[in-house]
C-alpha cells in the first residue's frame, strides 16, 4: 500500500509541472545540444592548464642538436617562423588543404556514411534499452522512476 | 647504420632500434598541479609524485599531428641521452603517419625530421601498411589483406593488396579510445547506484598512495551492506562494461551517424573489385590499442559472418600484440633487402625538396 501511494505521489509531482512550467526544446535547439556533446567527447582535459596562470617565463626556443646551439639570434627568428608555420589547429589545416577541389580519395571521402540499421535508444539514467522520450528535453528514459530521477536532476538543468 | 622504427601515435609513440626490442612511451606531455614549474615529457610519468589531476597535453588533434612544439619536445627526449641516444648521422628512421595527411603536415615532418634532426635517411608510411607487411611475412600464400587499425583518435580500416593500400577502401569511423573514456566518464558521473544484477562489478579506484592503479575485484569479494571499512574508494559498473565498447560497433548509439566496425567492413570490401572480395574476407586483421577488449575478436568475426555473402570464408585475425604488430612490421621492412629503395636519403631530399618525397612515399 505504501509503494501504492509512493507511486502516486510520483505521478502527481510530475503533473504538477505541467507544460506551462516548462519549456519544451524544440529540435533544432536538441540537435545542438546533441552536437555540443559530441564534440566535448573530443576534448583532451577537463581541467585547466595549472601553468596558466604562471607568469610567463622567457620562452625556451626549440632545442636544436649541439651543433646549432651557437647563433642565438638565427634561432630568435626561426623560432617565430616556427611558431606561425607549426601552431596551427586542425581546422585551419583542413580548410588550407582545400580538398573539396582536388580529387581522388581524401580525408572528407573517407568518412564512414551513416549506419542503414535503426539506432537504439538507451535510457539517460540507467542504460538499459529505452522507449520513452522526455517531452521537454528529448532525453530517453525507460520507466517513470527514471523519468523522476531525470526530471529531478538533470532535466534542462545546464546548458552543455 | 642502424635503423630506428617509431609508430607515432596519438596516444603512444611505439619505438625502437630495429635489432631491439619495442617501447611503448605516451606520446604526449604532462603538467601537474602540485609540480608547478615542471613540465613532464613521455615517460616521465613515472617520475611524478602525485598523479591525480594531470594535465595533457597532445601533439595530435583528431589523429592527426598539429603541435610541433609539444611533438619536437618528446621527440627530443626520445632521441636523446636519456633514451635511445641516436647518431642521427648514421641513422635512418621508419615513421608512421595517419591516412591521408595534409600536404602541409608532410612537408613540415620532412622539414623537421631532415633539416632540424638530420637523419640520413626517412620512410613515411602508414601504420597499416606495416601491419600488412608484418600480415604477408607470415601468411605468403595470401594476395589481400584488410586491416582494421582501432587506436586512440578514431578507427580505420584499409585494404590492402599486392602490398599496396587501395585508397578507395579506405573508411574512417571517428570512434577511438578517447571518445570511448570521455564517454565512460560521462555516464559513471550520472548514473545512480543500480540494482544488483550478473553484470555488476565493483572497481576500486586508485588513491595514489598505497593503491596506485585501479584494479576491477571479483565477485565473491563484493560488499552488498554498508560501506568498506577500508576505505576503498569503489565504483559500481553494471551495463556500461559492454556499452562503452559497443560504441565500436555501432556508433549510433550515442548519436554518432557512422557505420560500425563490422559494417564498415563489409562496406569497404563492397568497394573492391568482384574477384577480390572473397581473399578480403579470408584475411581481416585487427590491430590497435582497442583490439585489446575481450571478445572483440569473436564479436567482430560474428558481426561479419551475419553481413558477408555466405559463400566466402569469413577468418578474423588477432595478433597477440595489437598495439605494437605495425612496429613489429616496420622491423621485418628494416630488414628487407628492398628497404634502401624505398627510403628517401638527405642528399635526396636536399637536391629535389618536397617533390621526392612525395613520389616515393605511397601516403
Amino acid at each position: 500500500m505504501s509503494s501504492c501511494s509512493s507511486h502516486s505521489d510520483d505521478l502527481s509531482s510530475v503533473r504538477s509541472q505541467d507544460p506551462n512550467q516548462r519549456r519544451v526544446l524544440d529540435s533544432a535547439t536538441r540537435q545542438r545540444r546533441l552536437t555540443r556533446q559530441l564534440e566535448a567527447l573530443e576534448k583532451d582535459n577537463f581541467q585547466d592548464d595549472p601553468h596558466a596562470s604562471l607568469p610567463q617565463l622567457v620562452k625556451r626556443l626549440p632545442q636544436f642538436d649541439e651543433s646549432n646551439e651557437s647563433g642565438k639570434r638565427r634561432k630568435k627568428t626561426r623560432g617565430d617562423h616556427f611558431k606561425q608555420r607549426f601552431r596551427k589547429n586542425f581546422q585551419t589545416l583542413l580548410e588550407e588543404e582545400d580538398l573539396s577541389v582536388s580529387e581522388g580519395p581524401n580525408y572528407l571521402t573517407a568518412f564512414a556514411e551513416p549506419s542503414k540499421f535503426p539506432q537504439r535508444h538507451f535510457c539517460a539514467v540507467c542504460g538499459f534499452p529505452s522507449n520513452y522520450t522526455c517531452v521537454s528535453c528529448g532525453a530517453r528514459y525507460c520507466c517513470v522512476r527514471c523519468l523522476g530521477t531525470h526530471h529531478e536532476t538533470r532535466c534542462l538543468k545546464w546548458t552543455v | 647504420m642502424s635503423t630506428l622504427v617509431l609508430d607515432n601515435g596519438a596516444y603512444f609513440a611505439k619505438i625502437g632500434y630495429s635489432h631491439e626490442k619495442v617501447s611503448v612511451i605516451p606520446n604526449c606531455q604532462f603538467r601537474s598541479k602540485t609540480s608547478r614549474l615542471k613540465t613532464f615529457t613521455a615517460n616521465q610519468l613515472d617520475e611524478i609524485k602525485d598523479p591525480s589531476g594531470l594535465f595533457y597535453i597532445l601533439p595530435f588533434q583528431k589523429g592527426y599531428l598539429v603541435n610541433w612544439d609539444v611533438q619536437r619536445k618528446v621527440w627530443d627526449h626520445l632521441f636523446g641521452k636519456e633514451m635511445f641516444k641516436v647518431d642521427f648521422a648514421d641513422t635512418s628512421i621508419v615513421i608512421t603517419e595517419p591516412y591521408f595527411t595534409f600536404s602541409s603536415i608532410q612537408e613540415s615532418m620532412n622539414e623537421i625530421l631532415f633539416e632540424e634532426y638530420q637523419f640520413q635517411s626517412v620512410l613515411r608510411i602508414n601504420a597499416g601498411s606495416l601491419s600488412a607487411h608484418r600480415y604477408f611475412h607470415e601468411n605468403n600464400a595470401e594476395l589481400c589483406c584488410i586491416v582494421v587499425d582501432s587506436g586512440f583518435s578514431s578507427t580505420h580500416i584499409v585494404p590492402h593488396c599486392r602490398g599496396r593500400k587501395m585508397k578507395e577502401g579506405i573508411c574512417r569511423i571517428n570512434v577511438g579510445g578517447k571518445l570511448l573514456t570521455n564517454h565512460l566518464k560521462e555516464i559513471i558521473s550520472y548514473r545512480l547506484k543500480g540494482e544488483d544484477n550478473t553484470v555488476m562489478r565493483e572497481y576500486v579506484l586508485p588513491d595514489f598512495s598505497s593503491i596506485k592503479k585501479g584494479f576491477c575485484k571479483p565477485r565473491e569479494e563484493m560488499n552488498f551492506t554498508g560501506k568498506y571499512k577500508t576505505g576503498e574508494q569503489i565504483l559500481r559498473l553494471t551495463n556500461e562494461r559492454f556499452a562503452v565498447p559497443e560504441m565500436l560497433f555501432h556508433p549510433s548509439d550515442i548519436g554518432i551517424q557512422e557505420m560500425g566496425i563490422p559494417e564498415a567492413l563489409v562496406n569497404s570490401i563492397n568497394n573492391m573489385p568482384e574477384e577480390m572480395q572473397p581473399h578480403f574476407y579470408k584475411n581481416i586483421v585487427l590491430t590497435g590499442g582497442n583490439a585489446l577488449f575481450p571478445g572483440y575478436r569473436d564479436r567482430v568475426y560474428k558481426e561479419v559472418r551475419a553481413l558477408a555473402p555466405v559463400e566466402y570464408q569469413v577468418s578474423v585475425a588477432l595478433p597477440q600484440n595489437p598495439v605494437c604488430y605495425p612496429w613489429e612490421g616496420g622491423k621485418l621492412l628494416a630488414e628487407n633487402p628492398d628497404f634502401e629503395e624505398m627510403v628517401v636519403t638527405r642528399e635526396d631530399y636536399e637536391e629535389n625538396g618536397h617533390y621526392v618525397c612525395e613520389e616515393k612515399f605511397d601516403i
